[in-house]
């Protein structure tokens, strides 16, 4: 049986990659793809934890998240979509006309 | 069998929510389908107000949703923004495609934090959250040529993502740390570990990382005045009053129910957390020459007073802390109706060819008096100025903060109060800036034509805070009702 610290670390390293690429990368559709990392690092720690505690309550949990992932990408790429269309770019460094 | 009746009502918005698309793919007509929306609106208010007569409070579906006293309450205002919201959006939206679908959001919006307001566990708070948060993405991105809304969208959805990306996450600690979802559960589990989990501390900063982006708190402000600037004007009132409240129901339920047996090690950090928010927002809204990014930076500090609850609510002495809290809810529901209000006002005066400089609002007084003075009443209650609605829940909700340093000897909760109420001092200073302009400097003399729609919004929230800051007793007793339910088990 593989360690439940094996699982978790494992988490932590997606959740740690996504962090740093949603903060330093520059084009939007990476920076969207960091986040699902970042959803589905939070996952595995859900079912990790539902499965060493024999509770299905953690699983019904990361159900619910993933099919919330998937309607936030849906609505995200629409979004990035109509910035494309609007400013011609999806690049984060490009769109300046607000104030950051 | 289960029992749907407490749920009924988000349940009911949301049903009309699907059914408005159709409603104006049949009728062709956008004011046909402003009202259809209306009426679904005040139909779920109606079965707010009759659960909440019913004094009853009960949990469906396994204790994960819970109608009381606490989520009516905040039902109730969520309605109540979605109507003034609906009602200034007839004039707003007309003449723009899609008009079903905003309304449609709109109230996806609204059921979303409807939900929120109910959830018991960790499961549903989360799922409210997201069904308010990707609904509002789509919203603020709903005017498709317009370049500022795209930009505005494309942030806000990037910085939500991150921010739920962070929460759930922290949720997911909580869940390996207890064991537990619901609230209760959790709070049990947290006390029964005995000392510190540093899983739990993780936790801890994630949640607040998470959950203080979607109320904009210091460090985690900086999308805020950008979105609220780029969004359509009645969205951004719905930003500022629905969905910044929504994130603060979040933090109370995981705060103050479920960790509040490690107190000690976050109440001192939200403590610095909020007095940072409050000086940042008011020190930098100074500064602002656009009308819609001072009031997102005057609404982060008031993020920041109604932060102080935290701490306070979780003092030892139950009646102290229940007081601490329910200044906190009354204060909530004012800023609602007059933040809201004054983003309300912004738009009809912009759809009324006004620019949204703050320059442009000089002489405004002879030029939409009507409008001038409703403005004058929401900045001067922001500023929390008796008889208005600001200041009696600012009083209530600062002198929570006195009390709890006195009776239950946690002294460094008066500095909240202090620091709270030099920065209202302060604040006063850009409130009354716009006010001078609008009343004693010269501009163009040519009349403003303001659609009747706005008239009728901005006046249910010039009502809304002349009448709580007259008679303020009946609805303090409602958010002590409010608090009390909330320390329920």
């Amino acid at each position: 049986m593989i360690p439940q610290e094996y699982f978790l670390a494992l988490a932590s390293i997606l959740f740690v990659i996504g962090a740093y690429g949603v903060l330093t990368r520059k084009n939007a559709i990476v920076v969207l793809m960091c986040i699902e990392l970042m959803l589905n690092a939070a996952n595995i720690n859900f079912v990790t934890f539902a499965a060493f505690r024999n509770d299905p309550t953690g699983q019904v949990f990361a159900l619910f998240s993933i099919a919330i992932a998937a309607a936030e990408v849906a609505v995200g790429l629409a979004i990035l979509l109509n910035l494309q269309k609007t400013q011609d770019t999806i690049n984060l460094e490009d769109i300046k006309l607000l104030r950051w | 069998m289960i029992d749907f009746t407490p749920v009924l009502p988000a349940m009911m918005l949301g049903g009309v929510a699907l059914l408005v698309p159709a409603v104006r793919m049949l009728t062709k007509s956008d004011k046909a389908t402003g009202i259809a929306s209306l009426a679904g609106i005040v139909a779920s208010m109606l079965l707010v107000f009759y659960w909440f007569y019913n004094g009853s409070h009960m949990a469906v579906f396994e204790n994960m949703l819970r109608i009381d006293a606490f989520s009516a309450l905040f039902m109730l205002i969520f309605l109540f923004v979605a109507l003034y919201v609906v009602i200034a959006s007839l004039r707003f939206v007309d003449g723009l495609k899609h008009t079903g679908e905003y309304y449609a959001l709109v109230m996806l919006a609204t059921a979303g934090m409807m939900v929120v307001a109910m959830s018991m566990d960790l499961i549903t708070l989360f799922v409210g959250i997201e069904i308010t948060s990707l609904s509002s993405y789509s919203l603020v991105a709903f005017r498709k040529k317009d370049k500022l809304g795209a930009e505005a969208a494309t942030k806000y959805f990037i910085i939500g993502g991150l921010s739920s990306a962070l929460s759930l996450f922290g949720i997911s600690l909580i869940y390996g740390a207890t064991g537990q979802v619901n609230f209760q559960a959790v709070a049990s589990a947290v006390a029964a570990l005995h000392g510190m989990d540093p899983v739990l501390i993780l936790a801890i900063v994630m949640i607040v990382a998470g959950f203080g982006f979607k109320v904009a708190i210091v460090p985690f402000q900086m999308w805020a005045p950008d979105v609220y600037e780029g969004a359509p004007t009645t969205i951004t009132a719905m930003l500022a009053s629905g969905s910044k409240k929504m994130g603060f129901i979040a933090l109370f339920k995981v705060f103050i129910i479920g960790l509040v047996a490690i107190k000690a090690d976050w109440s001192m950090m939200i403590g610095i957390v909020a007095i940072a928010t409050m000086t940042l927002g008011n020190v930098i809204a100074i500064s602002q020459t656009s009308i819609k990014r001072m009031l997102a930076y005057s609404s982060i500090a008031q993020a920041g007073y109604i932060l102080i609850v935290l701490p306070i609510a979780v003092v030892g002495d139950p009646t102290v802390a229940q007081y601490g809290l329910a200044g906190g809810i009354f204060h909530m529901m004012t800023h609602a109706f007059m933040k809201g209000g004054a983003f309300i006002i912004v738009a009809g005066l912009a759809t009324a060819a006004l620019g949204e400089h703050i320059n442009d609002y000089k002489g405004l007084y002879r030029r939409a008096p009507l409008m001038a003075f409703a403005m004058t009443i929401m900045l001067f209650s922001l500023a929390g100025i008796p008889p208005l609605a600001g200041f009696a829940s600012k009083f209530v909700l600062f002198s929570g903060a006195i009390y709890a340093s006195n009776l239950a000897g946690e002294q460094w909760l008066l500095w909240l109060a202090v620091a709270a109420i030099i920065n209202s001092a302060i604040s006063l200073y850009y409130y009354a800036r716009v006010v001078k302009y609008m009343y004693l400097d010269e501009g163009p003399k040519d009349k403003l034509k303001i659609a009747p729609a706005f008239g009728v919004a901005v006046a249910v929230c010039v009502v809304a805070v002349i009448l709580i800051g007259v008679f303020p007793d009946p609805f303090i007793q409602a958010c002590q009702e409010a608090a009390k339910a909330f320390f329920l088990p």
